[in-house]
This record gives C-alpha cells, structure tokens and sequence, in this order.
C-alpha cells in the first residue's frame, strides 16, 4: 500500500472541473501544472518555519554561552559551544542526564503498555459489547476526567503512600495498567465504534468468540487508534512533571522532565545553557518516536483490513 | 494479511517486553525501598533533607551532606530538592501526606504556615542541650527563627535586602551614587534625577509598590513606628500608612520614574538574567544582599555596590533579619540526628568551606568571619553590607494565618493602582477591607 | 431461561473486558475522588484535620470576586480557543492528508510546538514574541503599525495564551489525521464514479464519517480547556496577571490550594468546575445524537 493512496486515487480525470481546479490545484498530478505545487510547499514551509522558530531558537541557545543567550541579539551563536551539553549532561551528584533518560524510558514503555491494552480492553467493551450500566459507566468514566488534579494529588499521595510505594515508578506506572487514562478509552470507543458491523458479523459466524474477536479483528483495526494512543502516551508520560516531581524524591529515579527543573530556580541563579541543551536532547526520542509512528496512523491498514 | 502479522508480532514483543520490564521496576523499588528504611539490624539511621536550588547549589549541599556523612558513619542522608516552586508544592504535598523529610530548608514567607499548623518541630530543646550550638548566633539571629517564642528553625544565611545600583554606569550618565544611609526623600530625588540622565524608555527602579508585603513595604511601616503584624497576629499599621506608600509610588510613576503596569508584568515573571535591571532598564532595583554576586555576573561594565534602604529621617529602622533556614518537621522519626544535621551544616568548617555565602551570610558569627577570606569581591561586599545592617535589625513578628491570601490582595490593589484602574483610596479601602475579613 | 443465561453470560464477558477499568477506578480513581468531594465540605488546610463547615466553601464562591473573574476568563478561553484550536488542526490534517511530496516531514513539523508542553522554555519564548520589542511588534513595525506590550496588557495577555494554545495543535490534529485515514477509499471511489465533485466528497464522505472523531476531539478539548492551568502558569509565572486577565479557573484554584493552604475551598471549587463540565458534556453529548453517525 503506498502511503498517499487516498488523494492520489481522488485525483482522477474525472477532477477536471473547474471550480476544483481553483479550490484545490494542488492536486494535479500533471507536470505542467507544478507551480501551484510549489506555491503549496512554500506556504506550508513558511507556516512550518512559525512552527519551528521556537525549536531552532532554544537550539541555537543550546550552542551559545551562557552569558550570550540573552545579551546578545543574534539568532545564531557567536562562539559555538558543546560546555552546555557537556555541563547539562554531568545532570548532578554523580547522576548523569543518561539516567534520567533511562528511568524516562522505563517510565513511558510501561505507561504505553498499560494504556494500549487496558484502555482497549474498556474500550473494547464499551464500543461493541452490550451489558448492564453501560451508559452509567461511561458516563462515570468521563466524569473521572472533569477534576482537576490539584485537588486529587493530595489523597492521592496519602493513598501511595499508606501502600508504601512513594520513590517507586509504581504511582506512576500502575495506573496505566488500570486505564485510568479515560481520555483514550474514549479515543478508541471512537474509533472502534466506526468500524463496520459486518466485519465483526462476518466474523462472528465463522465462530470467534469476543476475546478473539477483540484480539485478531478490533485490535489489528485499530491501530490507528492504537498508534495515536501510544504517541501520545508517550509525549505526555515523557512532559508530564508534577506527578513525577510528587513520586519521585530520590535523585537516582528522576526522569528527564523532573531532571530539566533542576537548572532553573526562580529564586537565585538557573543554568539556562544548559537547560537549552537538555531540553534540545529531551525533544529527540519525542521526535524519532513520532516520525517513526507516525506513518502507522497516516498510512494505516484500513483499506487492507477492510478488504481483507 | 501480512500486515496483520506483523501487528502480532509487534503486539507480542510488547507484551513480552512489559513483562521484562515489569520485573526490571520491580527490582529497582526494592532497592529504593531498602534506602529509604533504616536497615534492620545495624544502627544506622537514615534521615531525608530536602532544599531548593539550582544545580550548583546542589553539588554544594551534596558535597557537605558527603562530609557530614563521613563525620557521623552511622547517619546517612536522602537528599530532595528542587527549583523553588516546586520544592513548595512538594513540601506541603508531602507533609500533607505524612511523609515529609527529617530536615527541610525554610523561608520567612512560609515558616509561620508551617509553624502556626504545627509542621515544624519546636527545636528549644536541641539548642538547649547543645545539640545544635547556638552560642555563636546573634540573639537576634536566633529570635528571627522563632515564631511564638518557639524555636522552629535555624539560620544557615542570613541576608538584607539593600538598594543595589552599578557604580559604573552611574559614573557614565554623570549621576552621584546614593549614600548608604538616605532617606525616602532623597530616594525620590534620586530616581528623578537619574530617570533624567537616562533616555526616555528607561526608568529609575522597578515597581515595588506591590507584590509582597515584605520586604519592602514592611521596612516602611516599620521605620514609621507600626509594622506589617502585631504580635497578636492583626494588621499592623494604618490605612494612612498604606496610602503614603503608594502615592509616593505612584508620583514616581506619574513622573515616569517607576514603569507603568503593563511594562512591570512583562518583566514580573522573568529571570534574574533578563529583568529589568539587568537588562538595564533601570538603574536601581532592590535585591538581597546573598544575592548581589549572582547580579554581579551579568555585568562587566562597572561593580555593583549596594546601600541601604532609604528611610525616615528621624524615624525608626526598617531592618529586621531574613534569611535561609532549616527546620526540623513534627513528626521527623529521627529528630536527635536531624538535629546534628543542623549543626553540623550551621556550626562546622567542612560544611561552611563549602557553603560560603550560598544562601546568605553564616548566622554563627565565628563561621562568617571564617568564610570571609574565601569569598569572590562581590561575596565580600554583600558580608559587608550584611554585617553592618544587622547591627540596625529590631525584631518582626511573625505572620498570622491567611496571610497568603492578604498579601494577594495588595499585590492585586498596588498592580490596580499602576494600570491606572484604581486610585491610591480606592486601593487602600479595598485593602483594609480585605485585611479585615480575613485577619478576624 | 436461555435468554437470562445469555444476558448472563454477554455481561460476563463485557465485565471482563471491563475489569482492569473497574479495579482501577475503585482502587485508584474514586478514593481520591470522594476524599476531595468531602474536602469540599470543610475547612481543610492540608497540615492539620479537616473542618465540617457543610455548604459555606460553595457559597463564599459566589462571594469571591477573583473566583467569578476566574470564571469569566475561562469561558472565554474555552469558548474562543476550543473552537478556533478544532478548525485549525482539522484544515492542517486535511491540508497534510494529501499527496504532496515531504509529507512526513511537514507533519512531524506541525506536531513540534506540541511537543514542547509546558516546558519553560515557552515562556521565555512567548516573551521573546509578544513582549514590547517582540518578534509581532518588531514584524508590526515593518507595516508601520505600532504594537503594544501584548503579554502585559491586560485586554491583550489572555489572546497570547489563546494563540499559544491553537498553537499546539498537534494532538487533535493526530487524531483528525488517524480518523480520516480510516475512511475507506471504496466510499470515494464510488462518489467518483457518481461525479461527485472534491466539495461533495469533503461534505457527504468525509465529514460525516469523521463526525464520531470530531466528537471526540471536541469534548476532550471542552474539557481540558476548562482545566487548563499550565499555559497561565508558566506565562504569568502563576500570578494570572496582568489584573487577574489570565487567571485560569485552575489556576486559583492552585493558589487557593498550594498558596494559600485553603485545599477545602479549592476541593470545592474543584467539585464546581466538574458539575459545569459535565453539564456542557452532557449537552455535546444530547446534540451530537443529531449531527454524529456511526457506522453500525
């Protein structure tokens, strides 16, 4: 399957009114009609470089000279450095950022692993299964989602604590596992609810049972959904910071995002060098992780499954 | 179907992995677990200390937390920290949660919410038996950790706050720099005359009509005969009070001497590195005294001198003594360790080496004349500054509860005033109107 | 009897499903949950024991003039930002869905300024931009339009953080890109072979179908713009200044918590907000039955 399929296939002969020819040139194929195509790039490319200047502006900051990032008007540095990355990467007390990176890791792989199978599982139920309270329960499932967290952190910190789990990954970890994440539960209901009936009808007559049904028909439909959820599991989990901040007290469990807090004290002196250099680093493993998901949501396999 | 299998096998993997993983973490808790316990059969006991700074700050603290630990072999030390927002948030979840450190760092603005609510441990009794040694401490060092006539907390820096300008920029516009000893009237010259010498869009001193009640408008009130608090924890001075403060600002401002509103919001925020003193937007600011060599570092063109804050001719002294403290928490398992801890931190050469002037000067009299031979200029200005204000320091009462909430309200009233939505009245009405219900 | 076997044994195997869900809302979810649904009837500083005072958090609400104000600034800020943050990461997921040549690259650039969450780094940027001689004053001033202190301004401050939050667009964005993809191609086929134009096609295929994710996308932003906190907080480094223009619901509610140790009053506050939520859900959720189609 090509990765565009769909805008290559609606570009057909058949497109050749005029009235989308004006709404929409982009779309021809043809040769001699590349100008819009260029004009197209531009703008996306001009709306693109909005989009980035923040990026490139706190890298840029990353290679200056501490006294040089504010003082100095220029975007791009006068004497180019590594000390930042260099000074931002010893992190502190014998425990480097790699660390950090690591415990970040752990972190976000288990959180992913939670979210994609609980929330699928509840989800699962919720999309295609019929059963007693179902609108009640989804109803409390959104309704977990509505209190702000500042006033649920205390109790929450009694509770992990009573259970003697504090400066353990288990707060952040567990809850995962127990699809407290509703904002994905209902991400997949969407998605699962928009998957044919036939497919599963087809399917049911051939003799599966649900948890295979769930497992080798909604699942495999889903990804999509699937991907999403990961993606964004993985960007939250990586930025979030209070919890971790609550959770993790001991050094040696700090995260990337609890780690990157520590150059900065509003009070007295920050290493903002160094905090541009992190923050620079911290953005990769989000980067590589989108670019290389990505493509599985875009390109998908609905039309495979569907047929298939 | 190929990619259907390749979903399986990707599916798999994972579920593989979460349970590699899952084992991983686990292990990892245990060893957590067995650090934050004092093990069973030894006599070793662990006890957690928790402060707010920077990274540098902290490879200080390690470094004397390191040599504290090899002093006493049977105490080791879990060390928390971080940037000053979060070491609050986390400081009052944690205690909330029954969980707080042994040993925290505290700070004027929040010791009498943590005293008056009885987180903190009375410490008489240690400096009583010696335990942590008192005997080098000014009295009144010591009296600005208590609160109610407890001893909640230990001094490890005290600091003034002191009207900071850079001599040589002064020198460059043509402007006499300001006597240590001035007076509020010579202060208002002052920002006029320099707001002269400056070009248009720039100022004599940042807004400080508003934000906290302390330090600035408390130095007022005092030198006047009131101050913030009574004793009793009511509202201490009078509307009066409160009105001559802010017209003075807000003359200054009608002047173009203080900046509007809108010009201090946008810098209300912002790091040292980039406000508007340091940026040059004005040629005064009000800074502490630790901190002067922090200010130091950004600038080359000239050493920044500090100089009292203007007072009242014929009135009282404004100055009472602020600091960086350490407390020890009510329900600490280990007081009698934690307590050594503050000692040795406040009372030892290993730790003063290390620490200098990090959070202000030493409060032991001994120490600060032992770091004084270590310190980088702008340090020994800063130790000058502050040895020679202390000497004025009276003693200042400690807030009453609620006052998180009043001191919004003046901020919200001074920052009405500077956008030209209030008047100085009608700010200084809705003041006392606040002050009144919530210091009932 | 076979069909009460049957209802039996279709809600075991839904409860199944449902398991993990219900152990963690039992377990997790709901303790604290209740915990502050009592906070909120007392006088709980969070050091010492909590107070009953019954209904007086609720009705000193209606006293407190920063809490009305907070309340008017979030309205606007969810009805503006909601809205307008929806529109445009669907125009861009269209704009992005297409055949052009880079696409992977385009899209993972548009998702950057999601990535960035609340970093501090935005703030300082969000200065660099909308401060007096930011990069909009400066670009102003090429046009020979004199800008102001947008940050700071109060009429201004709470835009800044309306575009900073369109700005992130990258999670609807994914998930309108994840729902049109699941479109199937033979539905456009068909409409091709009826002569359906690019018009038709947009408005009889792919916005009906993608109904269900536009749902989604707009109840999750309701509800998270309602509880927006971070972007206020690190612009106004919690202040919700300039003259309380940007104080988010949440973010009093933070101060009154963390600031002011008054955790009973923002429990309350708290149990408030999600009443107000639910109702706006509840009304999503009552409309979409005439505008969202499944395809079951």
């Amino acid at each position: 399957m090509e990765p565009n399929k769909i805008p290559e296939e609606e570009v057909g002969p058949s497109v050749a009114k005029p009235l989308l020819k004006t709404l929409d040139p982009v779309k021809n194929h043809k040769p001699r009609v590349k100008k819009p195509r260029y004009l197209t790039h531009a703008l996306i490319i001009a709306i693109g470089l909005i989009m980035l200047y923040p990026l490139l502006w706190m890298v840029m900051s990353s290679f200056k000279e501490n006294t040089e990032i504010f003082q100095s008007g220029s975007f791009f540095p006068k004497n180019f450095t590594l000390e930042n990355y260099i000074q931002g990467w010893t992190g502190v007390s014998g425990v480097t950022f790699g660390r950090f990176f690591l415990n970040s890791g752990i972190i976000v792989t288990l959180c992913i692993i939670g979210n994609v199978f609980a929330c699928s599982m509840a989800a699962y139920a919720f999309a295609r299964l019929d059963f007693a309270f179902k609108k009640v329960l989804f109803m409390i499932m959104l309704i977990t989602l509505m209190l702000p967290f500042h006033v649920t952190v205390i109790p929450q910190y009694i509770m992990f604590n009573y259970l003697d789990w504090i400066n353990t990954f288990i707060p952040l970890t567990l809850p995962k596992f127990l699809a407290t994440e509703g904002f994905f539960i209902f991400l997949m209901v969407q998605f699962m609810r928009s998957i044919p009936r036939e497919l599963e009808e087809a399917a049911q007559i051939d003799g599966c049972g649900k948890i295979r049904m769930y497992w080798q028909l909604i699942m495999p439909l889903s990804v999509p959904a699937l991907i999403t959820t990961m993606i964004f599991t993985f960007i939250w989990t990586w930025n979030d910071f209070f919890s971790q901040l609550l959770y993790l007290s001991n050094i040696k469990l700090y995260t990337v995002a609890v780690g990157l807090r520590m150059f900065v004290d509003s009070m007295g002196e920050s290493s903002w060098g160094a905090l541009f250099a992190m923050s620079a680093l911290s953005l990769i493993p989000l980067f590589v992780v989108f670019i290389f998901f990505q493509r599985y949501i875009i390109e998908g396999i609905t039309a495979g499954g569907v047929k298939g | 179907m190929k990619k259907n299998k390749v979903i399986h096998t990707l599916l798999s993997a994972i579920m593989l992995t979460s349970l590699f993983l899952a084992g991983c973490s686990g292990s990892d808790n245990n060893s957590s677990e067995g650090n934050g316990e004092s093990s069973g059969g030894g006599d070793e006991v662990t006890i957690r200390f928790s402060w707010w700074g920077d990274t540098k700050r902290n490879e200080i603290y390690n470094s004397i937390i390191d040599r504290f630990e090899e002093a006493n072999p049977t105490i080791k030390v879990d060390r928390e920290f971080g940037g000053w927002n979060d070491y609050w948030d986390r400081l009052s979840t944690q205690i909330a949660g029954g969980n707080a450190p042994d040993v925290v760092s505290m700070h004027q603005f929040y010791v009498s919410d943590y005293a008056r609510r009885n987180a903190l441990l009375n410490m008489q009794e240690f400096a009583d038996a010696g335990t942590i040694d008192l005997s080098n401490f000014a009295e009144a060092t010591v009296e600005s950790g208590t609160v109610d006539g407890n001893l909640f907390m230990v001094a490890k820096g005290v600091t003034m706050p002191g009207i900071v300008y850079n001599a040589g920029f002064l020198e460059e516009i043509g402007v006499e720099p300001p006597d240590m000893n001035w007076t509020w009237d010579e202060f208002n010259e002052k920002m006029l005359e320099v707001n002269q010498a400056m070009p248009e869009e720039n100022f004599g001193v940042p807004d400080l009509s508003g934000g906290q009640l302390q330090p600035n408008f408390r130095y007022f009130v005092r030198q006047r005969g009131n101050d913030v608090f009574t004793e009793d924890g009511m509202l201490g001075f009078e509307r009066e009070d409160l009105v001559a403060w802010w017209t003075m600002w807000e003359d200054l401002r009608q002047k173009g001497a203080v900046p509007d509103g809108a010009t201090t919001t946008e810098y209300d925020s912002a790091p040292l590195e980039q406000n508007m003193f340091t940026t040059g937007l004005t040629a005064f600011t009000q800074v502490p005294a630790n901190q002067l060599h922090l200010y130091q570092e950004q600038f080359d063109n000239g050493d920044l001198e500090i100089v009292r804050m203007p007072g009242l001719e014929d009135g009282e002294t404004g100055e009472y003594i602020e600091g960086a403290y350490l407390s020890i928490t009510e329900r600490s398992e280990h007081p009698e360790e934690a307590a050594k801890f503050i000692d040795f931190f406040v009372n030892t050469e290993e730790a003063l080496e290390l620490f200098k002037v990090e959070q202000g000067s030493p409060g032991s009299s001994e120490m600060a004349e032992f770091v004084l031979p270590l310190l980088e200029p702008a340090q020994q200005r800063a130790v000058d500054f502050i040895q020679e204000t202390v000497e004025y320091a009276r003693p200042a009462p400690y807030a009453p509860l609620g006052i998180n909430e009043l001191e919004q309200s003046f901020a919200d009233n001074a920052s009405g005033i500077a956008f030209g939505q209030l008047t100085v009245e009608e700010a200084a009405d809705n003041f006392m109107a606040a002050a009144e219900s919530i210091l009932q | 009897m076979i069909a009460l076997k049957n209802a039996w044994r279709r809600n075991a195997v839904a409860y199944m499903f449902l398991t993990p869900w219900i152990v963690g809302l039992i377990g997790l979810s709901a303790i604290p949950m209740v915990a502050s649904l009592y906070f909120s009837f007392t006088n709980y500083d969070m050091f010492t024991d909590p107070q009953w005072v019954g209904l007086a958090n609720y009705a000193q609400m209606f006293q407190d003039q920063k809490w009305l104000n907070s309340v008017e600034v979030t309205f606007k800020y969810v009805f503006i930002s909601v809205p307008l943050q929806l529109t445009f990461a669907l125009c861009v997921a269209l704009a992005l869905s297409k055949g052009l040549k880079g696409l992977r690259f385009y899209r993972a650039i548009y998702y950057v300024p999601s990535l960035f969450g609340g970093s501090v780094a935005v703030a300082l940027l969000w200065r660099q931009l909308f401060g007096g001689d930011g990069l909009v004053n400066r670009g102003l001033a090429v046009f020979g339009i004199e800008g102001t202190n947008w940050i700071s301004q109060p009429d201004t401050a709470l835009y800044t953080l309306i575009i900073l939050a369109v700005w992130q667009f990258g999670a609807p964005m994914i998930i309108f890109l994840a729902g049109l993809k699941q479109i199937p191609i033979e539905l456009y086929e068909a409409a091709k072979i009826d002569g359906a134009g690019k018009f038709k096609q947009f408005f009889k295929i792919t916005l009906p179908l993608l109904t269900p994710i536009v749902l989604f996308n707009l109840v999750m932003q309701v509800i998270s713009a309602f509880q927006a906190f971070t972007p206020a907080f690190i612009i106004s480094g919690g202040s919700g200044g300039p003259l309380d223009s940007t104080l988010f619901y949440t973010l009093y509610l933070y101060q009154k918590a963390f600031t002011q140790f008054q955790m009973g009053y923002a429990s309350a506050m708290a149990w408030l907000l999600l009443a107000a939520i639910a109702i706006l859900t509840a009304l999503i959720f009552l409309s979409s039955k005439k505008w969202v189609h499944y395809q079951e």
